[in-house]
């Protein structure tokens, strides 16, 4: 399709998996990117807009113990992430804090503000609490689901509450519900579990076989995103999950992941191991379904492929909107690429 | 007076005629003279000519000759004139003297007549007072006369009256009803004046005579043997007979709605009287058919309401409810019959039977409107018949696909999926073309009513194979489970065994679409511009129908290499989820995995080989289409293989080097290319996706040496069969390669097996497979 000589690229120096917004940030565009080297010395990318819009400045480059499989940034303090390693033989999460003048070394080392160490088996994510204030944390291994709070100041963590999802279920990812705080959706192999955080119970659970990735639509309440190895995006509607509102084709290969814009409620974008990202447009919300059924019928179906950014080398992992502007995207690609792109030709007219 | 006088016009006498008009006409306007009003003064005849002005313009302009002349001209005008005028009065005068003479005339002989008319007064008095002496001088006896004419037409009825009785026993007798009653009918009013006096035993014995005669009319009017006329007939006696006849009206209509039962046409019979209807037709010996009863019943049944219109006019109403009735339950009764399968001429004969029946009643009862509601129920037949043909032909084409019970082995072994698709497809084809027949067969009918709905039924038509090419491809969709997720997901959780649809269906769906887009849609499109040329309606829109199949067939092999890759993913997913490979024990054998993913690769070949055509070799020939692939991707395997050749002595970082660098080299491999309606096409992409999957599982997991050593032992086994199935051969290369890649990037400790081993362990496993296989035949 188009070529990529919109986006912007940054090339970082080994494989890399993970990109995150640094969603604190208020005054620049900046993301966080983490390398995946199972044998050299890994690194955090601060990554930052430049005010132009035309150039990715690296702010600051910071060496990182372990290879890099999750990185999530503090929806509260720009200086504080969090990340998920691996030495290859275990897995660890721990928080980080950048520190204070940075940008000026060429490597400086981060400060550790607390070891997420509940965990035994394999770590999938690390997710922060939505509502942008609360202090709270969620880590997931493959059975375990952990409920942490977190004291920047006095640079400690505390368990809360920990609960395992058994031993059937390996959980492989989640997404906290930014409409309400006290729910979490993860994804097992079998089913996506929706966690009660007051009781840790898993209340409800949709029935869909190797989800990947899940997303909550920001905008729209019980919207909820999911992508899938073989079968595309669905789209569900929490109040009706027996069956996805919409579907959508995906990549050809797996979709990795899927992200709600955070502003645009319509717009979704998937990332792919056929090396694309995908641009989709969702017209129809639960309440459309009977119309959306019509428009099914109608001979020329709207096509919901908005774009799709394919000048990439390497199946794409790593995807984030920016909060700040919310038209532009990163994408990170296996081999270390962060491409930026700005959506803003496809923005829905309002 | 001067316009009737001159007769002649010469210029003299229209010089005169001039001048007296404008005497008598006072305007000058009006004049006839030319001259204009500014030139009066000059001009002789005008009013206001001035004499002396005249002549100071005469002497200024004129010289003496001129005026001389002038002169002499104008005395002989006056004396002209003179004469003229003297004539005029002379005429006059005549004219006046003859009418006094005439008035004179007149007064002389009006004398005389007023004696005569005294005299002929005088006479008519005289005639008058003699005709009143003859009249008063007769009119005794005429006054006699009469009175004896009076009695003689009394004792002429008192004898009737005595009669009557015998009369009225002699009329049953010879059953002359209609005489009987219109006696006593006329007897009547005597007979209920005198009736209780002086006729009482005749009167008792003409009302025993007519009561004899009431209950012989009654039985008449029930009796079945008797026609219609003659009950007819006697309703109306009775009628006169003030018999109160609204019980027996209403018995009577009772009588007939029961007999609607008979009429009706029973669903069940409908067929047998349909085909008799058609044999009667061709010979028309034979008429004791089903259909010759049902229509003597039915004319029957209207002669019978000709008759009750006849004698109660009052019953209108019921009988045109009952007509009603009859033609509504006849529509039902059809509705009901094509509920089941009917074929086009069958349905014909049903129709033109009730069209008869609603003929005849029509002629009957014009006003009840029969033919406007029969017509807007047999619109509503008609519409469902054709929507009912098409949805038994999605049935049947769907039972076609789904009759056959398939299994795995079947599917592999066989050449069931060929099978399917052949009988598919000619049920398509096969199916339309009969209903186009069967249509055409409606639209040849001439019955009143169809002519009438002949547009529409094209429209229909038209509409009709419209929505069936939809609905049927909303079908496929369904069948494939594409559409109905809970199906899917179903079939993911529980693997292959739950699926609702053997995967080789899909195919053959696919298949199916191809030949509908590419052979039945143009046909019926021909067809159809071929017989409704004349109808204008746009209901069926052959382009967007290719469209919709196009995109469904695409869909639909799509779908099968989705449901296809999900199996291999979930076999790869059990390989790489089970074993720790940091841990992972030196390789002994090619791990068995690969058996299943050879199975099932080997299974959609089969299932690929039934179904989709063997695609135009490309192999020779894809220079044309990527060149610059073929030639870089070729060097990367040759780069490659060096580099396997040397790898195993060089350290594991260099290698990682060099694959970055082969890696610069080598443009994208275009993995995920259209997927064509081609075996090769089919089974490439399959392979392509699965190593795709592969290469991701492999970048998940973290390796040590043995792991490492184990994905590199299996890869190498798959190499060989891989390229025997697949056409794109560097795709397949780059692609196997590219796991390798993964797997030493997400190794610990990269040592790749010694050559030497590699080949005994694979020699080991082809040899395993190879007893495997000759024992599996012995065994079978």
């Amino acid at each position: 399709m188009q070529g990529g000589s919109s986006g912007i690229g940054y090339g970082l120096k080994y494989q890399a998996r993970c990109i995150s917004d640094v969603k604190a940030d208020t005054d620049h565009t900046s993301f966080l990117t983490g390398t995946l080297s199972l044998k050299e010395e890994n690194e955090v990318h601060l990554l930052r807009l430049s005010s132009g819009g035309s150039e990715l400045v690296c702010e600051g480059l910071f060496s990182h113990p372990d290879e890099i499989w999750d990185l999530a940034s503090c929806p509260f303090d720009q200086r504080i992430f969090s990340t998920v390693f691996s030495t290859g033989e275990s897995f660890g999460a721990a928080i980080w804090q950048i520190p204070e003048p940075y940008g000026q070394s060429n490597s400086s080392t981060l400060d550790c503000v607390a070891s997420l160490d509940a965990h035994v088996g394999k770590i999938n994510c690390v997710l922060w609490c939505p509502s942008g204030k609360s202090d709270k944390l969620i880590s997931m291994d493959e059975q375990n689901l952990v409920l942490w709070s977190l004291d920047s100041s006095k640079k400690s963590v505390e368990v809360l509450s920990k609960e395992s999802a058994g031993m059937r279920h390996s959980l492989s990812g989640g997404a906290w519900n930014p409409h309400d705080v006290n729910s979490v959706a993860a994804t097992s192999e079998s089913s996506i579990q929706f966690w009660d955080l007051r009781t840790m119970k898993n209340v409800n659970s949709i029935e869909r076989a190797h989800v990947r990735n899940v997303d909550y639509n920001t905008k729209r309440e019980h919207i909820l995103v999911t992508a899938d190895d073989e079968s595309g995006i669905h789209i569900w509607d929490l109040r009706k999950a027996k069956a996805p509102v919409q579907e959508l084709p995906g990549h050809t290969h797996w979709t990795w992941a899927v992200r709600c814009n955070p502003e645009y409620e319509e717009l979704i974008l998937s990332v792919g191991t056929d090396s694309a990202v995908n641009l989709w447009f969702t017209s129809a919300s639960s309440e459309k379904q009977a119309s959306e059924r019509s428009t099914e019928a109608s001979p020329q179906r709207v096509n919901p492929l908005l774009n799709s950014y394919t000048d990439y080398e390497d199946s794409v992992y790593g995807l984030a909107w920016s909060t700040r502007e919310p038209w532009i995207f990163a994408s990170l690609s296996y081999d270390g690429r962060v491409v930026i792109e700005s959506v803003k030709p496809f923005l829905p007219r309002r | 007076m001067a316009t009737t006088e001159a007769a002649p016009m010469d210029e003299k006498a229209k010089r005169m005629r001039d001048l007296l008009s404008s005497f008598y006409t006072p305007d000058p306007s009006i004049s006839t003279t030319t001259s204009s009003i500014s030139t009066s003064f000059d001009n002789i005849n005008g009013p206001s000519f001035d004499a002396d002005q005249y002549m100071d313009l005469m002497i200024k302009k004129s010289n003496l000759d001129v005026l001389l002349q002038r002169h002499v001209q104008m005395a002989a005008e006056i004396k002209n004139l003179d004469t003229d005028l003297q004539m005029l009065v002379y005429e006059n005068y005549n004219k006046f003297i003859s009418a006094t003479d005439t008035i004179k005339r007149m007064k002389s002989n009006i004398f005389g007549m007023e004696g005569n008319m005294d005299q002929l007064l005088h006479k008519i008095m005289s005639v008058q007072s003699r005709s009143d002496g003859v009249n008063t001088s007769l009119f005794e006896k005429r006054e006699h006369i009469e009175k004896l004419h009076r009695t003689r037409n009394l004792l002429r009825k008192v004898q009737f009256i005595y009669d009557l009785p015998a009369r009225l026993q002699k009329c049953i007798k010879s059953e002359a009803y209609g005489d009987a009653v219109r006696f006593y009918t006329g007897a009547m009013p005597i007979l209920k004046v005198y009736g209780d006096s002086s006729f009482k035993d005749c009167r008792r014995a003409s009302e025993e005579a007519i009561e004899i005669i009431i209950k012989n009319l009654q039985t008449k009017l029930f009796s079945d043997s008797e026609s219609i006329q003659a009950r007819a007939e006697a309703a109306v006696l009775l009628k006169q007979l003030d018999v109160p006849i609204d019980s027996l009206k209403d018995k009577l209509l009772e009588k007939l709605e029961q007999s609607l039962d008979g009429l009706q046409i029973n669903p069940e019979e409908a067929s047998k009287l349909a085909e008799h209807n058609d044999s009667s037709k061709d010979e028309e010996s034979n008429n004791e058919g089903p259909a010759k009863i049902h229509e003597d019943a039915v004319r029957g049944f209207s002669e019978a309401m000709r008759a009750y219109r006849e004698i109660f006019p009052d019953s209108e109403e019921r009988l045109f409810k009952l007509a009603r009735a009859l033609t509504t339950t006849h529509f039902e009764n059809m509705e009901l019959y094509i509920r089941k399968r009917v074929s086009a001429a069958d349905f014909l004969g049903i129709f033109r039977i009730i069209w008869e029946d609603v003929v005849l009643m029509d002629e009957v009862l014009p006003e009840a409107a029969l033919s406007d509601l029969s017509a807007e129920a047999a619109q509503v037949t008609l519409k469902q018949f054709v929507a009912r043909t098409f949805s038994h032909l999605q049935q049947d084409i769907s039972d076609t696909i789904l009759k056959f019970d398939i299994n795995q082995k079947e599917v592999v072994d066989g050449e069931v999926l060929k099978v399917v698709l052949e009988a598919s497809g000619k049920a398509v084809l096969q199916g339309t073309a009969d209903i186009f027949q069967d249509f055409r067969q409606l639209l040849d009918e001439n019955t009143g009513i169809f002519v009438k709905m002949n547009d529409l039924l094209i429209g229909w038509i038209q509409k009709g194979f419209q929505d069936f090419f939809r609905s049927l491809e909303s079908h496929f969709l369904v069948l494939s489970g594409k559409t109905s997720s809970s199906n899917e997901t179903e079939g993911v959780t529980e693997g292959k065994s739950s699926e609702k649809i053997h995967a080789g269906l899909i195919l053959v769906l696919a298949q199916l679409s191809v030949v509908i887009e590419q052979k039945v849609i143009p046909r019926i499109a021909e067809e159809i511009t071929a017989s409704f040329s004349g109808g204008n309606s746009q209901a069926f829109i052959p382009g967007e129908l290719c469209r919709v199949f196009h995109a469904a067939s695409e869909k639909l092999l799509q779908h099968y290499i989705d449901t296809r890759t999900q199996k291999i993913s979930n076999v790869l997913r059990k390989r790489f989820k089970t074993p720790n490979w940091v841990k992972h024990k030196e390789p002994r054998e090619v791990h068995m995995y690969v058996d299943m993913l050879l199975q099932q690769l080997e299974e959609v070949g089969k299932e690929v080989k039934q179904i989709l055509p063997q695609g135009t070799f490309r192999k020779h020939k894809r220079s044309d289409s990527n060149g610059s692939n073929t030639t870089t991707s070729s060097r990367s395997t040759t780069l490659h293989s060096d580099k396997m050749a040397r790898s195993n002595s060089q350290r594991a970082r260099s290698q990682l080097f060099e694959t970055h660098l082969a890696k610069l080299f080598k443009q994208k491999v275009e993995i995920f290319t259209k997927v064509e309606f081609t075996q090769e096409s089919v089974v490439t992409t399959t392979v392509k996706l699965c190593l795709k999957s592969l290469q991701e599982y492999v970048r998940l997991q973290t390796f040590n040496r043995s792991g490492f050593q184990q994905i590199q032992l299996d890869i190498q086994f798959l190499k060989a069969p891989l390229k025997e199935t697949v056409e794109d051969e560097a795709a397949i290369d780059f692609l196997l390669d590219e796991v390798i890649v993964a797997a030493s990037e997400r190794c610990l400790d990269v040592t790749p097996l010694e050559p030497p081993i590699l080949d005994k362990l694979i020699q080991a496993k082809l040899a395993k497979s190879k007893d495997h296989n000759n024992h599996n035949t012995a065994s079978s």
